[in-house]
Formats: C-alpha cells, sequence, structure tokens
C-alpha cells in the first residue's frame, strides 16, 4: 500500500542544514544553525554534558567513574523512554493538539497481559510477543477510535483511558506482580551482549527492540506516504482535508501506532525487572510525562506537523544521560529529586526555546 | 464570538442549570438512590459528611482550573502546588508554632506565587499551557521534596483543624471546607457570568486573538487566573492538613486528574469557550460518589479510576453529541 524507497537511513541531521539563504557572519550562522536545527543544538549539548561529566569525574566530585562502561549500561532506561518518546512523536505529529497521555498505562496493561501468556497460561515466548503487541495495538486503537472517530479532544480521551487501563491492571492480578519462572526467564531478552573492538556491553534490547523501532519509524515518517499524510494532516487539517485526505485515518493510525511501540515498551520493561508489574508504568510520576517531555525536547511541536525522529532519540540520549551523571553526583535520595528538577528545566527552556524558533519561522515566511 | 454571546442568548426557558448540569443532578441522584438501597451505611451522617470533606479540595481547586479551562488553558502543575505549600505550612505550623490565621495567609502566599509563575510562562511565554505546567509540576514537586528534606513532616499540630474532616471542622453537622466551596463557587459563578473582566474568560477561550483585537487584555487575565488557582490550591491543601498528623512525601500526588476530571464531568469543554463552576461542584461530588460507593460496596479500591475514567468518557461524550446537535440546527 505504501511505496517504500529503497534507499537506507541515512543520518538524519542533514537535511534542511544546508537550506536557507547566506547569512552575514559566521557567529549569526551558528546562532540560527542552533536555534533552527533542533539536532544540531542537542548534540551540542551533549558534547557539553559528557565533556563536563568527565570533568567532575576527573575532579573526584562524582561518586563512581562517568566512564563509557556506565553509559553504556545507562541505556537500560534509555531504551523504553525512547520508544515511548517516539509513540508520543507521532501522536504530536497528527495535530489538533494530539498527546497520549496514557502510554505509561498503556505499558502497565500490556506489560500484564504479557506476564499473563508468558507466566500464567504458559504460552510460548514468539506467539505471547505477538499477541501482546496486538495487545498494545488495540489499546492504542481504543484511543485512536475515541480521538478520531467520535471527535474525542485527544487529552480528554487519553486522560480517561489512562485512568481506565492503570486501574485494569492493577485489578487484573489483584496489584500484585507475575514473577513466576518463566517470567523471570525473560530477563535473557535484556542481558548486555559484549560488543567486539573494546567497546563496553551495551543492553541486549537496544538492539533487538530500539533499533527496529527506529528505523522502522524513520521510514515510516520520512519514506512512506502515510508518513507525509501524517504531516500534511498536523500541519493544516483543513488544507488536508480539501486534498481529499481521510484526516481521522491517518489520526486513528497514529494513535493505534502509539498503542504498538507501548506494547514494545511493556514487553522491554517486563524483561527488565524479570517480573510483570501492575505499576510498570504509572508509578510515581508514570512514563507518560517523561516521554512526552523528551519528544517536545526533540523538537516536535506541540501543535503539530513539526519533527523528526533524530530530535527525539538525540533529546533522549540526552535526558538519560544527563539522569545518569546526576545519580553519580548526588547522594542518596538527593538524586532522583534533582532528575525532576533537571526534566522540569529541560521541557520549559525547550518549550519555550520552540515558541521562539516557531514565531520566526512564520515571520520569515509570511 | 459565540462563546461571547452565548450565556446572554440562551433561550428563554434556560436558568442557570441547563444541559450537562441537569444531567449531573439526575446521574447523582440516581447514584445516590441506588446505594441507599443497597448499603444501609450510605445515608448514615459520618459517610456523608466523609463524601463531602475529601470532594472539598477537589471543588475548591476545580473553582480555579474552570476558569483557566475556560480561557482554553489547563494547569497541571495544582497537586505539586499543594505539595509545596503542605509541606512549608506542615513545617511552620509544628516548628513555628503558627496561628490558624498566619496559617492560612501563608498557604494563600506560597499558592499563589507558584500560580503567578505557571500564569508569567504562559501569558508572556505563549506557548501551550499543557507542556508548560508539566514543566512546573517537576520543578514544584523538586522544590517540595528538597523542603522535606527526605523524611515526611510528622506530628503536624491540630492548628487547621476547622478546615480539616474532624468533628470541629463541622458546623451543623456540615464540613466548613465543603460550605467555603460552595461559596468560592458561588463567587466564581458570579464573577464569570456578570462582571466583564469575567466574562472575558470566555472570549479568550474561544478566540485569543479576537478577544485581544477588541480589546481584552489577554496576558492580565491569563496571569489572574493561573494565580487565583495557585491561590485556591494553597487553600486546598490547608484543608488536606486540616486536623493535622502526618504530611507524606506524596502529598498531592494525581490530584491534578482529579480535579480535571471533576471540570470535565461538570461539562467545561478543554477546548475553551464553555463551561460553569456549579458544573465542577457537581463533577467533584460525583467522583467523590463513585469513591465512597467503591468503597462501601468493598470493591476493590482500584476500581475507582476505572470508573472516572468511563464517567468522562460519558460526560464529554454526551456533551459533543449535544454540541453536534446544537450546530447541526
Amino acid at each position: 500500500m505504501m511505496p517504500q524507497s529503497t534507499s537506507e537511513p541515512a543520518d538524519t541531521t542533514t537535511r534542511d542544514g544546508a537550506a536557507g539563504a547566506r547569512p552575514p557572519s559566521p557567529l549569526a550562522r551558528l546562532g540560527r544553525l542552533l536555534l533552527h536545527d533542533r539536532v544540531a543544538l542537542l548534540v551540542l549539548l551533549l558534547a557539553v554534558l559528557v565533556a563536563w561529566m568527565k570533568v567532575l569525574d576527573r575532579g573526584g566530585y562524582l561518586l563512581g567513574p562517568y566512564d563509557a562502561a556506565y553509559m553504556a549500561a545507562a541505556l537500560e532506561s534509555f531504551v523504553p523512554l525512547c520508544i515511548l518518546a517516539l509513540a508520543e512523536m507521532l501522536v504530536i505529529l497528527s495535530g489538533r493538539g494530539g498527546i497520549d497521555l496514557s502510554v505509561g498505562a498503556m505499558v502497565s496493561l500490556t506489560g500484564m497481559a504479557f506476564g499473563f501468556m508468558v507466566g500464567e497460561w504458559g504460552w510460548p515466548l514468539w506467539p505471547s510477543l505477538v499477541a501482546a503487541l496486538a495487545f498494545g495495538t488495540a489499546l492504542g486503537a481504543v484511543n485512536g477510535f475515541l480521538v478520531a472517530v467520535l471527535g474525542f479532544p485527544s487529552l480528554i480521551a487519553t486522560l480517561a483511558t489512562g485512568y481506565a487501563y492503570s486501574s485494569l491492571a492493577l485489578v487484573s492480578h489483584d496489584n500484585a506482580p507475575i514473577s513466576t519462572k518463566p517470567v523471570q526467564d525473560l530477563h535473557d531478552l535484556t542481558s548486555m551482549v559484549r560488543l567486539p573492538l573494546g567497546l563496553p556491553p551495551v543492553p541486549r534490547q537496544f538492539f533487538t527492540f530500539l533499533l527496529p523501532c527506529a528505523v522502522l519509524v524513520w521510514l515510516l515518517v520520512n519514506r512512506t506516504a502515510f508518513g507525509r499524510r501524517l504531516y500534511a494532516v498536523g500541519t493544516n487539517e483543513t488544507a488536508a482535508r480539501y486534498a481529499a485526505l481521510s484526516v481521522g485515518g491517518v489520526r486513528f493510525r497514529a494513535f493505534a501506532l502509539a498503542g504498538l511501540l507501548s506494547g514494545v515498551a511493556a514487553v522491554v520493561t517486563v524483561g527488565q525487572f524479570a517480573s510483570a508489574r501492575p505499576d510498570a508504568g504509572t508509578v510515581g510520576n508514570g512514563m507518560a510525562l517523561p516521554a512526552i517531555t523528551i519528544a517536545v525536547l526533540g523538537g516536535v511541536a506541540i501543535t503539530g506537523g513539526v519533527g523528526r525522529v533524530g530530535g527525539v532519540i538525540v533529546a533522549a540520549l540526552l535526558v538519560v544521560w544527563l539522569n545518569a551523571g546526576i545519580l553519580l553526583y548526588f547522594e542518596g535520595s538527593a538524586g532522583s529529586r534533582y532528575q525532576l528538577l533537571a526534566l522540569g528545566v529541560l521541557l520549559i527552556a525547550s518549550t519555550l526555546l520552540n515558541a521562539v524558533a516557531g514565531r520566526r519561522r512564520r515571520r520569515r515566511t509570511r | 464570538m459565540t462563546a461571547l454571546a452565548r450565556p446572554w442568548t440562551r433561550r428563554p426557558a434556560a436558568g442557570a442549570i441547563e444541559g450537562q448540569e441537569a444531567v449531573l443532578i439526575g446521574v447523582i441522584a440516581l447514584l445516590w438512590t441506588a446505594l441507599g438501597l443497597s448499603v444501609d451505611t450510605f445515608f448514615t451522617a459520618s459517610n456523608l459528611q466523609n463524601i463531602l470533606a475529601t470532594v472539598a479540595p477537589v471543588t475548591i481547586v476545580g473553582v480555579g482550573m474552570t476558569a483557566v479551562i475556560v480561557t482554553a488553558g489547563i494547569d497541571v502543575s495544582v497537586g505539586s502546588t499543594m505539595a509545596v505549600v503542605m509541606v512549608i505550612v506542615a513545617q511552620q505550623l509544628r516548628d513555628g508554632g503558627l496561628a490558624f490565621a498566619p496559617a492560612v495567609g501563608l498557604a494563600l502566599l506560597v499558592g499563589g506565587v507558584l500560580g503567578l509563575i505557571n500564569g508569567a510562562l504562559v501569558g508572556y511565554g505563549r506557548v501551550h499551557p499543557i507542556i508548560i505546567t508539566f514543566g512546573t509540576l517537576n520543578l514544584y514537586r523538586f522544590v517540595a521534596l528538597q523542603i522535606f528534606g527526605g523524611r515526611e513532616v510528622a506530628g503536624v499540630p491540630g492548628t487547621l483543624g476547622p478546615l480539616g474532616g474532624g468533628a470541629e471542622g463541622r458546623t451543623f453537622g456540615l464540613p466548613h471546607s465543603w460550605l467555603l466551596a460552595v461559596a468560592l463557587a458561588a463567587l466564581m459563578w458570579a464573577y464569570m457570568r456578570h462582571v466583564p473582566t469575567g466574562r472575558h474568560l470566555y472570549a479568550i477561550g474561544g478566540d485569543a486573538e479576537a478577544a485581544r483585537l477588541a480589546g481584552v487584555r489577554v496576558t492580565r487575565r491569563l496571569l489572574t487566573v493561573y494565580a487565583v488557582t495557585g491561590l485556591l490550591a494553597g487553600l486546598a491543601a490547608c484543608c488536606m492538613i486540616g486536623g493535622g498528623g502526618l504530611v507524606a512525601q506524596s502529598a498531592g500526588t494525581g490530584m491534578e486528574l482529579q480535579v480535571i476530571a471533576a471540570v470535565v464531568i461538570g461539562g467545561t469543554s478543554i477546548q475553551g469557550g464553555r463551561g460553569t463552576v456549579l458544573g465542577t461542584v457537581l463533577g467533584a461530588l460525583l467522583v467523590g460518589t463513585v469513591t465512597s460507593a467503591v468503597t462501601l460496596l468493598s470493591w476493590p479500591n482500584e476500581l475507582t479510576s476505572l470508573f472516572i475514567g468511563v464517567f468522562i468518557l460519558v460526560a464529554v461524550g454526551s456533551d459533543l453529541l449535544r454540541e453536534r446537535r446544537r450546530r447541526s440546527l
């Protein structure tokens, strides 16, 4: 149905860096690049962060070494966060205030379903994996139906389904985790793999779950007709309707895909904890909030139609390595407090930056 | 446009109560009758007092939240605001021996300042309020945890008891906190319906740019509604401290969702320009009834949020249907 280009997913950062008129001075050019190319800005911030942590490490301010092995191990929390941020990106891109507050609850509920299949009903791994992903997609499709077909505002629809899913996840197994032997064996899915060339060990799910998801989402939004329709609907719904696009259909699929990606994150989370926890995605502030934060930080405009996969991935990396660094700097529970501070400051700063960049873009095109 | 004109151009038969409010009163009456018949402890004074006392903080914050949502905004940081106020006031009550009035004043001050920060970011930054208040949700939670300093505040004296759910918090059997909530709701109702600046809130929610061109001071109005919501969150925090005892580090978490649920069930449109405070009072009462019903029927507590979710969908769905019919007329 969708024509797929054969080109490989090349470097996404070079897509619009070269566009635009030649500005007068190199400094102004750099400023403009950082304001308009979110990936360049994030890569710069990432470099600054790593360099700074290295300095702190040298100076002996850290509780442990902030080295390649530690950064690779931190990728464990990167995988589910990044997958969920990609899910949020798809939903936010579809426009009309699109947002999905229920991803955390979908992770909890799909994880419980996966736990039941593997741990209680004794299904083999592959059928339960496929069934869990289908289950997640169905949960997302409920959101999509409410928003795209019935016309609910997505904030309300996903607030309500988030309530419902998290409640069902808790009730399904009497508020207790499923951690029978077959579920514990799932931990193999997320063990560390040794790499050649002296590279540090990296969590397995990075290669088996995250990379395929990221590549597929990149292909989907950049190389398929659906991707173009998604940007079209998010940019201007009325124009898309006059261009005979099925606005509801596109939006419905965006929510269903978000459900599918939440299912993937759920499977990863179950493997990581070696148990299906009924509050896996909703405990504390939940997973939805960080996922939205990362999407916005990655340059996804909350008004829809603007956002790229590369930006989201680098933003997720920045947040995860920043959090990992904070844990090394502060002792005890202070670390998790300062993670909240970092998340809040990043979110507010990136939103204000998005607003400034968007205003300048509009002024230029006017 | 229509959002601004609607309250003046009501059908003559419709008074203060119409649409969603009438449906809500019906649903609550139905629920109470069913519960009264199936659980004999439902219509006891202590149970009803308990429902009203637990509903009061949600209603108080909901009064401000209704105004915010009518301007097409949202404030998801109220739970964290309440946490900051609760920890500061609780520590001052315990260590500083604060009296009733200064304690409430301190709560209002802290809540108002935090709300004003939200308002400034939304009003001057001109960015989407949900994202900004998600950010301040994290920031304020950090501030609260920092003041907690890694442990809960225990042994808070009962100075704020008159606002709490205990026996000294009632007159003629009615909780003061709920009476206060109703009084505030009445004030806000009158303001939004009869005072020009209150009516401007509907105009901003209908179309902020059109409202600005028509001479509405959009930034000033936005600053005010977010600051008022912060103030009310501070007041609600006083009700939550109430008789004293323990203030846990998780204070206020999830409050924003309860409040938004109450407002939305009450018929306020999340897209702005439409809604009343009366609906919010009833919406909060419905949420409180459901919570109490699940406990009384000894169902698992986790089911409460499932029912709240379903009620949100039904309430907003019926509102969408009515809106569609109104447009097709």
